[in-house]
């Protein structure tokens, strides 16, 4: 098995009034073909402007990122476009994200008609009614307009477009956090049928956690641009290190009347991420932060196999 | 006197809009005793909101309008009370916690400002007083009153919905109206505020209705629970009820929706469908077209909300057959297929939205 996607030391700084913002610091990390990565983290974590970063929507400060062993870290916008066809992203939000004056059909139609793919109007006709049975969508909404479709069917439009071009690799940014329960469901059910045919590679942004450990291999958690914490996903919900991993589990409500462990409630909130320090980002809320955690930034260490935790105590934490 | 600090019965609420008539909420029966958090579920556009503001009667009327039903609040009727007196009990007796915490407070005014405001409004005392009766609840609520001083803007989303608690606590209600107080937080935030509610409610001695759409949340926080399904409560009871004891096919198809808490599954086994258009609501039972029992019965007649154990209420024909209604899990999808619903796939038109496309 080779690494589709190889992220070194990537990072994205944004100039703001007050100085430079980290949105993402340093992130160093590598996905298998077919596989898909997990990034959790809460709110103004950095999150979402990574996978812009990897696909390019948004230039790296520094770092380099490689795609099926090529470096595209600075490319021209000709091998751009052809980079795009590879790699896509599906959309968090399914009500902005969609030309409210463009039909289903066209929606579906617009990615193929830019990359030129169907020689007549017979061919791409076949090919935007064969994605739209493979997402779900009835033939008869074709001419429909995303106003008239709920979240979940326009969610399906999203996931019919990044397919068109037939990509290795799709960056899938929040795509049911604007859903309901069920719906989330049936979304989340066609994600992973789409994986197992297509042989897809997904790098899942999302704040659910519960979500992320269904759907993800690997977990990684990130802090304040950062990655706290990187392991396989069983792993990472039965020993977490980190202590902000272990307070973000805690917090998830659990729908099961089953008494659970006492909770760690986190105290604080998430410090600005302008101009930080050179220390542990979570050291202001960290409840077991020493003296060392204020002067230096702890690196991301091996603790067992593939487990991977920023943290100078992990070592304490994981014998406990 | 009886201790149900709150029952409603039989409420509807419709809207006239230009597309026809909505029924939001159809009947819908509720009792709320001293002390209890009721935990209010559904999805949106099951008419859990639209209740919560038909009991302060905050309905904007036209296009809306409370179409029958009694609203019994410490046995009077809240309906038959003037505007005047309504105003007394909105944020005295009664109030609500809204939303979105970014837009439910007012940007030009300073917090403390804004808190006294309510307080003023429902007691007799002076400017300064009512200031200072405002820093005292913010403390409570874990904002140092220096920031009193602050605008809206200073705040981040966690603080905002603090400041709003705040605000609906600051006159001691007997009941709080929580319409999803937390959906809009991070999860660690989250935690922080429903601990804190928690706290507040046991100090304060205030009933609560919560309304989420988190199934954990309820869990956590609430002893009753009501689930709502297009417009009506399709089970109701106590939380130990509907998690352990689901009737519903509705509630039992939400707790199969959620990816497990507790290990990897291979998939989930969602609702098939979508929920019916409020303006179009489909005959019988308004959940047979998704629901895997559906039978005869279901698509002729509307079922009645029956009481399986004490306490235990479910609007389903077939609740009293209790747990041989339900097939094992891999059942599920086999039946669906023969009834020509795929289940994996179904957002196709056979259960669409009536005429909604």
């Amino acid at each position: 098995m080779s690494n589709l996607l190889e992220v070194e030391h990537l990072k994205k700084y944004f100039k703001t009034p007050n100085g430079m913002l980290h949105a993402v610091d340093d992130i160093t990390f590598s996905i298998h073909e077919g596989m898909t990565l997990g990034v959790v983290g809460e709110s103004g974590c950095g999150k979402s402007t990574l996978g812009r970063v990897i696909l390019g929507l948004s230039d790296s400060t520094d770092g380099a990122i490689c795609f099926q062993g090529e470096n595209i870290t600075r490319v021209s916008s000709k091998k751009r476009k052809e980079l795009r066809a590879n790699m896509q992203l599906i959309f968090q939000d399914p009500y902005s994200s969609l030309n409210p004056r463009m039909c289903v059909f066209d929606l579906i139609a617009d990615p193929l008609r830019i990359y030129k793919l169907c020689r007549n109007k017979k061919i791409l006709q076949d090919r935007v009614f064969d994605l739209m049975d493979t997402v779900g969508l009835a033939r008869r909404l074709a001419f429909a307009y995303p106003h008239e479709l709920d979240g979940g069917r326009r969610q399906r439009i999203g996931i019919a477009r990044a397919l068109s071009l037939k990509p290795k690799f799709i960056v899938c940014d929040e795509p049911v956090s604007a859903l309901d329960v069920s719906i989330q469901a049936q979304i989340l059910n066609l994600l992973q049928d789409l994986q197992e045919k297509r042989k897809l590679t997904y790098i899942f942004i999302t704040h659910d956690l519960s979500v992320v450990r269904h759907i993800s291999d690997d977990i990684m958690v990130m802090y304040l641009g950062t990655v706290v914490e990187k392991s396989e996903a069983e792993e990472l919900f039965e020993h977490p290190v980190h202590p902000y991993t272990k307070g973000l589990l805690s917090a998830i409500p659990v729908p099961s009347l089953e008494p659970r462990p006492q909770r760690i409630i986190l105290q604080g909130e998430l410090t600005s991420p302008i101009e930080p320090k050179q220390c542990c980002r979570f050291a202001n809320r960290c409840p077991y932060v020493e003296n060392r955690c204020r002067s230096a930034q702890p690196p991301l260490e091996e603790v067992s196999p593939g487990h991977f935790v920023s943290c100078f105590r992990a070592k304490e934490f994981d014998q406990k | 006197m009886s201790d149900n600090l709150l029952e409603i019965k039989d409420l509807s609420i419709h809207f006239y809009t230009d597309d026809g008539d909505v029924a939001a909420v159809n009947g819908v029966d509720l009792t709320l005793s001293r002390g209890d958090t009721l935990g209010l579920v559904g999805e949106t556009g099951a008419g859990k909101t639209t209740t919560a503001l038909g009991i302060l009667r905050l309905i904007a009327s036209p296009p809306g309008e409370i179409v029958s039903g009694e609203i019994l609040y410490e046995g009077e009727d809240l309906l038959r009370k003037t505007d005047k007196e309504m105003q007394k009990i909105r944020g005295g007796k009664i109030s609500m916690i809204f939303q979105d915490p970014m837009t439910a407070l007012n940007p030009v005014l300073r917090v403390d400002e804004q808190i006294a405001e309510v307080v003023r409004l429902h007691s007799k005392c002076s400017v300064q007083e009512s200031l200072k009766c405002a820093l005292e609840i913010l403390e409570k609520v874990g904002i140092p009153s220096e920031r009193g001083k602050d605008y809206p803007h200073q705040f981040s989303g966690g603080m905002k919905q603090r400041v709003v608690i705040a605000m609906a606590l600051s006159c001691n209600p007997q009941l709080l109206l929580a319409d999803e107080p937390t959906t809009a937080l991070d999860v660690t935030i989250q935690a922080q505020v429903l601990d804190m509610m928690k706290g507040l409610k046991s100090e304060f001695g205030t009933s609560m209705i919560l309304i989420t759409h988190d199934l954990g949340v309820v869990a956590e926080n609430c002893n009753k629970v009501a689930i709502m399904y297009a417009g009506q409560i399709v089970e109701r009871g106590t939380v130990q009820d509907i998690f352990n004891n689901t009737s519903h096919p509705y509630t039992k198809g939400l707790f199969n929706s959620l990816p497990s808490h507790q290990g990897k599954s291979k998939r989930l086994k969602p609702i098939r469908g979508l929920m019916p258009d409020p303006a179009n609501l489909p005959k019988g039972c308004s959940f047979h077209p998704r629901c895997p029992y559906a039978d005869r019965l279901c698509f002729s007649e509307p079922a009645e909300l029956k009481e399986i154990s004490p306490g235990h209420f479910s609007r389903c024909h077939h609740a009293d057959k209790g747990a041989d209604l339900y097939f094992p899990d891999e059942e599920i999808n086999e039946i669906a297929y023969s009834m020509g619903f795929p289940p994996s796939n179904p957002g196709n038109d056979i259960l669409g939205k009536g005429k909604m496309l």
